[in-house]
């Protein structure tokens, strides 16, 4: 307890003597905001102040004295001195493990090598530096929701540079990248879906090292999580060709920023990305025909059985096995999908196959329990035609029993 | 007198005629077209026998309309979880070599925990509750 005292009355001593805060606080404007926007820093609270980067006196009220030269005084600090000034912190090992023992220290290293960093060292103040992601004198923990590099921000953050035309125009670089980004499948995941691990911007270039994938990396940098397809696209006859015509692997078929879901329309037809290279004709087209015409032919034979185990569902018939059944056939549906990575054939009549052997189980069973409601219906209807005739004859014999006295009261019927 | 109490049975029994048509027509006609209703949530399966499961082994067992995977990680320590993969809902498997949960269709893996450890799967795998009854092994969902 006298120990807790001790700590909170020399935190609160700490505080007490930082004359930065203390008058940037009273001030107005853009003085002030630097001040106001400190209370909401990580830094802050882990007992850094505004004196650790900005240099000065915090201890003393006399603002000639907090904010000479002699006391250490930097000021504002230029951009291209930023990296260099954060990394005192956070390349020190011993020190970033006192408040943060898992975090990595090497953020700095890898900015020097990404286009931000190199493009700064060449004298470029105009590339991102550290506060550009993170923000400045308000940076918060990368999962705090309102930190402008939390994962639901972090598209946004990169295109406020990435989607200025003006800001890229030097650069020659394109500034559609967030707009392509937006509509593909993974950004659906990550803002619609809430997913925080779906790739943004950082999961494929990096985040300090932040640097385009090079061609011959596309797959690998893809395969990080779509393993199956890396292995398969590896082995397959495309990889030596998009090698040699210094083509990006997935992203020749798939693009790179704007990726949708896929389909089997991308192999053939009127939006098959196959033409690209190959003729409809060639044996290329032929085999991507063929692969289409296999996938689509388990689909089919999949709606059509999950139709009639719906039917039957609905009619209150108990077909859980079947329904069991159904999802190992979609799944082999999922592994043609992924076999034509292979880009054989084979590879993908093989999940084909084993999909339509289950696709023919299950419209069997479905067609078993519709039948089994027939005939209870059919059961339903004679017992209930032969409760009606009974109640029908019960009705009728009470009439004559009814009209009997009649025919006592007046035996001769006159 | 007479007259007034057989028109009150006649319409007794015309009435109750009625009624009783309108009782077995009723349940006839919502036999031929029941109402759109969701699956009945089961909450407790039946596994098995603990003798069936050998230790670092797993099965997928149904669960409703759905399959669970139980596994057994060791003698007495037992983990079931969804056995519907979070990415694309394809059916993961114990992978006794790798000590972990895989999905075949985009080679995800999963932890012993349920948690991802590699590959496109999102979000971890449901879990559900595992108890040893006598020699039963009993799953349920987690309240």
């Amino acid at each position: 307890m006298r120990k807790l005292l001790l700590l909170a009355l020399a935190g609160a001593a700490a505080w007490a003597a930082d004359s930065c805060v203390d008058c940037h606080s009273k001030l107005e404007g853009a003085q002030q905001a630097p001040a106001t926007a400190f209370t909401a820093d990580i830094h802050r609270r882990a007992g850094f102040s505004c004196a650790d980067c900005h240099g000065g006196d915090r201890s003393t009220s006399d603002m000639d004295a907090s904010m000479s030269k002699a006391r250490g005084f930097r000021g504002k600090i230029a951009r291209k001195d930023v990296p260099q000034l954060c990394a005192r912190c956070h390349s020190d090992a011993n020190l970033i493990h006192k408040h943060k023992p898992q975090q990595r220290v090497d953020q700095y290293a890898q900015y020097q090598t990404s286009v931000h960093g190199k493009k700064l060292a060449a004298g470029d103040t105009a590339a991102a530096n550290c506060v550009d992601c993170h923000s400045v004198h308000d940076i918060r923990e990368v999962k705090n929701a309102l930190s402008p590099v939390h994962p639901l921000r972090l598209p946004e953050t990169c295109a406020r540079c990435h989607a200025d035309a003006a800001k890229m125009a030097k650069y020659k670089l394109d500034t559609h990248q967030f707009e392509q980004y937006r509509k593909s499948v993974h950004w659906e995941a990550l803002a619609k879906r809430g997913d925080l691990s779906a790739p943004s911007c950082a999961s494929c270039h990096g985040n300090h090292g932040a640097a385009p994938p090079q061609v011959s990396s596309v797959a690998a940098v893809c395969g990080t999580c779509h393993v199956l397809f890396e292995d398969l696209y590896k082995k397959s006859p495309h990889q030596p060709v998009f090698a040699a015509m210094g083509a990006g692997g997935c992203v020749v078929c798939h693009e790179n920023h704007g990726i949708v879901k896929p389909s089997t329309e991308m192999l053939a037809g009127a939006r098959s990305v196959c033409v690209q290279c190959h003729d409809a004709a060639s044996a290329g087209g032929a085999t991507a025909a063929k692969m289409a015409e296999q996938i689509g032919k388990l689909s089919a034979a999949l709606d059509k059985s999950d139709g009639i185990l719906r039917r039957a569902r609905e009619s209150g018939m108990e077909i859980s096995e079947a329904q069991l059944k159904q999802i190992e056939g979609r799944e082999n549906l999922i592994k043609s999908r992924v076999a034509v990575h292979a880009f054989q054939v084979a590879a993908v009549e093989k999940p084909v196959n084993d999909g339509m052997v289950i696709a023919g189980e299950t419209w069997k069973a479905g067609e078993n329990a519709l039948k089994e409601r027939d005939w209870r219906r059919v059961g339903l209807a004679a017992a209930l035609v032969t409760i009606l005739v009974t109640m029908t004859g019960l009705g009728l014999a009470i009439r004559s029993i009814e009209r009997r006295p009649e025919a006592v009261d007046n035996p001769t019927g006159r | 007198m007479a007259e007034e109490r057989r028109t009150l049975v006649r319409w007794l029994l015309g009435g109750g005629f009625s009624a009783s048509v309108v009782s077995f027509l009723y349940p006839a006609i919502r036999f031929m077209s029941p109402p759109a209703v969701p699956d009945a949530a089961v909450n407790e399966v039946s596994a098995g026998r603990v003798q069936d499961f050998k230790p670092n082994s797993g099965k997928i067992v149904k669960f409703g309309s759905r399959p669970a995977l139980l596994i057994r990680a060791g003698d007495s320590e037992w983990r079931a979880y969804s056995a519907i993969c979070t990415h694309l809902n394809c059916t993961v498997q114990f992978q006794e070599s790798s000590h972990q949960i895989w999905c075949a269709c985009h080679n995800g893996f999963y932890d012993l925990n349920g948690k991802v450890v590699s590959g496109p799967p999102p979000n971890p795998l449901e879990e559900y509750a595992v108890r040893v009854r006598g020699d039963e092994v009993v799953i349920s969902r987690r309240a």
